[in-house]
């Protein structure tokens, strides 16, 4: 049932995904507002957001639409040096303001379950990391999920706490107090984040939270927080002073969709800054798989279970990786797991769009193989994207695929 | 960076300038040029000062006449803060030029912020401090010392220190913050107050409150020496008018007669006291008096002399006349003189009468004539003089009344007498006031425009323009409104007119204690509080609705409604409760509670206090902040406005709400990364809004000058969505910021127009080739 659940809810996302790339851009200021009834909404005037251009054609929209979903998924390409082996403590308002129905179906509805989303993804793409799962409700912080590496258990969590009704105030110290003492016996060499979803505009603390702030600093924590209706001045410091004076990683989201990409955002590992920076060797083990006929005891659950992977350290069974060998503590990984964090440090380069010509080398999308479609008649747009490296053409599903999953070209890899 | 404007090169302090700036300045420029007044609204937040400085001090740089530059603020902050800038300024000129510039710039403020005496300045109150500061500064004192060794006067080491220096050259050359200044008084052990005052001749420019300038009875001691061609600019100029009203009027109460006959009794003493020991003194003022010299001839010595209550050019320049010559027969003079007012006191209706009237039954009754009444200030300090009085408190009541008597005969047009004998409508026990109210801001304001060849007026908020020239009574060479320029629009201004229930709100004195308004103003302050981040700013036309609408809030539970989202701080009357609130609100703010602060449009948080960035996300204006309209001055000073310059009730009353309504709304805008809500709600104001100034105007679009609070609140709601995105800086080059190349650009193009409206046949000419490349290279550039 659950897995059907996931199953569907993936599919909305990615239907979602390539709506919302269209219309993010123009629509992010007629969004509506208030929630409830569609009566008590902000008045849309869709017509506004379709101007036709001088000569009374609506070419001009179209491919100005396509090009602001190129925008979106140009990013810095220069390679820095991360962090990729995160701790990430999760921090979710359960305040009573996240019953404001202005994100349907309600704020604490729609939060965990991008929040469920972005896990999913975020151990996809970081393997090796471990995270913590904390509300804050009622002005206290409660941990719902301990620091693991295991999605599951997480997305588990948040399914319980999705009945739970949100409850009186908010108070971000108490929960950044928390988090610190999950954080606080992480090796120098993993990071130390706290991902703040933060759907009040007040926190109520038991003391100064501008001492708490103090001490994020000096023990490395770094601050992300996605606020959910306006801005915050003490989240606004939070972060400015956790992130080195960058004030970037505090952002409010503008609707559902800005609220999703927001959240994928914090999925790319955050850059090693020059402070922090010290050059550890980290010890992991690659342990091999082993089927064996008759069951044995495995060293994470306590039971007997017939295949696993044996630590190259001491031997012992466990059943799944990523993990942390229970008898020697040292840190145990495939090899494929890495290669899946490594595209993070050396991102795959963006394509460029191709210039308007007469005529092209190909008519065909080399990784779709559908045609390119024939804008001869206007000339605005070429609608064909280029790999620098290999040249080849492809149409812009293609690259917004290539770039968002597969962090490879199809093209350079068949040379 | 550096720009010329006409032949004039500016050194802008910083390396882009907004466009309004640039107007600005060019508009400053023209009428220095040209000799005369203006009037200028700047947004606020759009770096004001520094325009101003930077343009005057290049100003007078540059041009021979090295014009005297005088700069008016409105509070100590202020003026400290265009210290600070003026300080920024001249070590940019420094670092452009590559020499330091002889250029000496003070800023004056009481003896009470200045005051390095440790026996004088823990003192609280300004006034103790002035009459112990004066005690151990005067000439008398020191004279008394070096005479006969007179052992009971202290003198100010801090004050003896500075004639040991040269007299023209007190501080070294450079411009002193109040902070900077005391230390350096503090390492050279002298008094600040006084070298301020003492090289006020020397400096360049001088910054200090617009008092110092208006009121005539220090405006004598301070600014007499300043020369005609110096350049005057009021800034924070939009309450200037009532600072002159104030400083024309005068308010007596019993307690004050009778003090004063108190002091008229102890005046006495002290004269026969000094006739037994010193009769030559007395008679030695009296056989003065007798050959005719006046009063301040005889008292021709340096600053703490006269404090003549009227302007100086109102003075009579003769003789003190016989029947108050001798010191005993002017007190009995006065006495007779407060008895009448005691007794005039005891009437138990209103009057109001002009002083004409007065003093036409004040010769009935008493034989007491013009004449020798407008004597009295004069008389009263030369009498204190020749009695060598030290402590001038005792006689602080009695010195009012000598102010009195001047006042009311000297001056016939714009004044008025109005005798209030209960203080509120429904008390039972008198406690009269005599009020003498100046109705006529012009008199005061008069003598600065008739000696000064340039005078600017200018604030964030005094629309309408042509209101001050009409009411200040002087002419203008430019008026101007300046627009702000915005990379994106970072204030929302809106007009409530109902509430969500859709019932009209208002705050019309019949119907707002209505239970459905009050409850209307309620959900909307709840509604906003718990949209609004950290701070909200509310504003109320008065105290007394201030409390009845709050202790109705109370029994409707809204309050505790709103408690749930904001601490609620309330302003007082009190100034030090007040401090202490505004202390907490800006705690609250901070650290994420966030808060409301609840108070006045006419109170002291509506005029000084700056509620930027986090400390003000929302400014809520209740009601129109109309003055009280039973109010009897008011009432005479409106049909003094209506008789002599023609300005109805109706203007005037609805321009002076308007300006404090406009001076709440822009205490939440400081600057341009600054944002805020604006709201106004009442249902009168969508008729008023083109008498909000320029710049808030154009950013309240039609859409929005008539909504419910639902829509408000939608509005609001996305508004801060938009404004917590990061801004790309980028966005706002060349659109609301300047660099110097696109300031060349624009400079080369409006000389264009310029010589396409010269030409005047509509061809805008062509350009020549070389300019056409060097527009094309700024363009790229």
């Amino acid at each position: 049932m659950d897995d059907s659940d996931e199953y569907i809810s993936d599919v909305e996302a990615i239907q979602v995904k390539r709506r919302s790339t269209r219309k993010s851009q123009v629509k992010s200021d007629l969004k509506g507002a208030n929630g409830g009834y569609s009566w008590e909404d902000e008045y849309q005037r869709s017509w506004d957001i379709v101007k036709e251009d001088e000569a009374g054609s609506l070419a001009g929209i179209v491919s100005g639409l396509i090009e602001s979903k190129k925008k979106r998924i140009i990013k810095n390409v220069t390679p820095f040096q991360r962090g990729i082996i995160r701790n990430l403590i999760l921090v979710i308002d359960m305040s009573s303001s996240m019953l404001e129905k202005d994100l349907r179906p309600n704020r604490h509805a729609l939060t965990i379950t991008n929040v469920i989303q972005f896990i999913t993804e975020f151990f996809d793409q970081n393997p090796i990391s471990q995270l913590g799962i904390i509300v804050m409700r009622n002005g206290i912080a409660q941990l719902v999920s301990q620091v693991s590496g295991n999605p599951q258990d997480h997305i588990d969590a948040l399914k319980s706490i999705k009945k739970l009704e949100p409850k009186g105030d908010p108070s971000l110290q108490n929960a950044l107090e928390m988090s610190r003492g999950l954080l606080l016996h992480v090796a120098s060499h993993c990071t130390r984040e706290v991902l703040v979803v933060f759907g009040s505009l007040l926190t109520i603390d038991p003391g100064n939270i501008h001492k708490t702030v103090k001490s994020l600093v000096e023990e490395k924590v770094r601050v992300k927080i996605i606020g959910l209706s306006a801005q915050v001045s003490i989240c606004k410091e939070i972060c400015k002073k956790t992130n080195f004076n960058d004030e970037s990683s505090y952002k409010v989201i503008l609707n559902e969709h800005h609220f999703k990409d927001l959240l994928t955002e914090a999925v790319v590992p955050l850059p090693v800054n020059k402070i922090n920076k010290s050059f550890t060797l980290v010890k992991m083990g690659f342990p091999s798989r082993v089927s064996q006929d008759t069951p044995s005891f495995c060293s994470c659950h306590s039971k007997l279970t017939y295949g696993g992977y044996v630590c190259p350290n001491c031997k012992s069974k466990v059943c799944s990786l990523p993990t942390i060998c229970p008898c020697c503590n040292m840190m145990l990984i495939l090899s494929t797991h890495l290669a899946r964090s490594y595209h993070h440090l050396i991102p795959l380069k963006n394509f460029e769009e191709v210039p308007v010509a007469d005529e092209y080398d190909s008519t065909q999308c080399f990784a779709c193989q559908s045609e390119f479609p024939d804008f001869i008649a206007n000339k605005t747009t070429s609608s064909r994207y280029r790999c620098v490296d290999c040249n080849q053409h492809f149409c812009i599903d293609c690259d917004v695929f290539i770039h968002e999953m597969m962090h490879n070209c199809p093209g350079c890899e068949n040379i | 960076m550096k720009f010329f404007i006409d032949d004039l090169p500016v050194l802008f302090p910083y390396p882009r300038i907004y466009p309004e700036q640039y107007a600005y300045m060019s508009d400053i420029k023209k009428t220095l040029d040209v000799g005369g007044n203006a009037i200028l609204e700047m947004p606020s937040g759009t770096g004001k000062t520094v325009s101003l400085l930077s343009l005057t001090v290049a100003y007078q740089m540059h041009y021979p006449e090295h014009r005297k530059i005088v700069y008016c603020s409105r509070t100590m902050s202020e003026i400290e803060k265009a210290l600070i800038e003026l300080k920024g300024l001249m070590e940019y000129r420094t670092r452009e030029l590559g020499y330091v510039e002889d250029f000496r710039g003070l800023g004056l403020t009481s003896r009470k912020n200045l005051c390095l005496n440790p026996s004088v300045n823990k003192e609280r109150k300004g006034t103790v401090v002035d009459e112990k500061c004066r005690r151990m500064t005067n000439g008398l004192a020191k004279k008394r010392i070096q005479e006969d060794g007179a052992t009971d006067v202290e003198l100010c080491e801090y004050h003896e220190n500075l004639y040991e220096l040269e007299p023209d050259n007190l501080v070294p050359p450079g411009v002193y913050s109040f902070e900077r200044l005391t230390e350096y008084c503090k390492d050279k052990k002298t008094c600040p107050y006084f070298t301020i005052r003492r090289m006020i001749p020397f400096c360049n420019i001088i910054i200090y409150s617009y008092h110092y300038l208006l009121d005539p009875k220090i405006s004598e001691r301070v600014s007499q020496e300043l020369s005609k061609d110096a350049i005057v600019i009021f800034d924070e100029a939009h309450n200037i008018d009532n600072v002159c009203i104030e400083s024309l009027s005068l308010d007596l109460t019993n307690d004050m007669l009778k003090k004063a006959s108190r002091g008229a009794t102890s005046l006495n003493r002290r004269i026969d006291d000094v006739k037994k020991t010193d009769a030559k003194k007395l008679q030695d003022e009296y056989d003065k008096l007798v050959q005719g010299l006046s009063a301040q001839e005889i008292i021709n010595n340096d600053e703490d002399a006269m404090e003549t209550p009227v302007l100086s050019s109102d003075l009579l320049k003769e003789a003190v006349p016989g029947n108050i010559r001798r010191a005993e027969h002017f007190v009995a003079f006065l006495k007779r003189f407060i008895e009448y007012l005691k007794t005039k006191m005891k009437v138990l209706s209103v009057t109001s009468e002009t002083p004409t009237m007065f003093l036409q039954k004040l010769k009935e009754l008493t034989f007491i004539e013009r004449k020798p009444l407008r004597f009295c200030a004069e008389r009263f300090s030369l009498l204190v003089r020749t009695l060598e009085i030290q402590d001038i408190e005792e006689y602080a009541a009695l010195k009012d009344i000598t102010k009195f008597a001047t006042l009311v005969s000297t001056y016939e047009q714009g004044f008025q007498l109005i005798l209030e004998p209960y203080e509120t409508e429904n008390a039972t026990v008198p406690n009269p006031i005599l009020r003498f109210t100046c109705l006529d801001a012009s008199i005061a304001i008069k003598p600065i425009f008739e000696k000064f060849s340039s005078v600017i007026i200018t604030s964030g908020t005094i629309s309408p323009l042509d209101m001050y020239p009409r009411m200040l009574d002087f002419e203008t060479v430019i008026q101007e409104s300046y627009t702000m320029t915005l990379a994106k629009k970072s204030f929302l201004p809106m007009i409530i007119t109902k509430g969500s229930d859709q019932v009209a709100i208002s705050s019309r004195f019949e119907i707002r204690n209505d239970p459905s308004i009050v409850r209307n103003y309620g959900s909307m302050l709840i509604e906003f509080a718990k949209i609004t981040p950290d701070g909200l700013v509310v504003f109320f036309p008065s105290y007394l609705y201030m409390e009845s609408i709050i202790s109705m809030w109370q029994s409707m539970h809204i309050l505790d409604e709103v408690w749930k989202y904001k601490l609620i701080l309330v302003e007082t009357p009190d100034a030090q409760e007040t401090a202490l609130a505004l202390e907490t609100y800006r705690t609250a703010c901070s650290n994420g509670r966030g808060a409301v602060l609840l108070s006045v449009a006419r109170g002291k948080v509506s005029e000084g206090i700056d509620f930027d960035h986090q400390y003000g996300r929302t400014v809520l204006m209740i009601g129109i902040p109309f003055q009280y309209t039973e109010s009897r001055i008011l009432k005479a000073r409106l049909e003094f406005l209506r008789d002599h310059y023609q300005i109805r009730e109706n203007d005037f009353l609805s321009f002076d709400a308007m300006r404090h309504a406009a001076q709440c709304l822009g205490r939440v805008l400081r600057g341009k990364d600054d944002y805020g809500i604006m709201v106004l709600a009442d249902r009168r104001f969508a008729r008023k809004k083109n008498q909000l100034p320029k710049w808030i105007a154009q950013g309240l679009s039609d859409a929005d000058v008539n909504l419910s609070t639902d829509m408000a609140i939608a509005n609001a709601k996305q508004f801060l969505r938009t404004m917590a995105q990061p801004q790309n800086p980028k966005d706002q080059e060349g659109v609301s910021i300047w660099d110097i190349n696109q300031l060349q650009a624009f400079q080369l193009e409006q000389q264009h127009h310029q010589l396409a409206e010269i030409d005047g046949d509509g061809d805008v000419p062509m350009l020549t080739h070389e300019e056409e490349l060097e527009l094309a290279e700024l363009n790229d550039l």
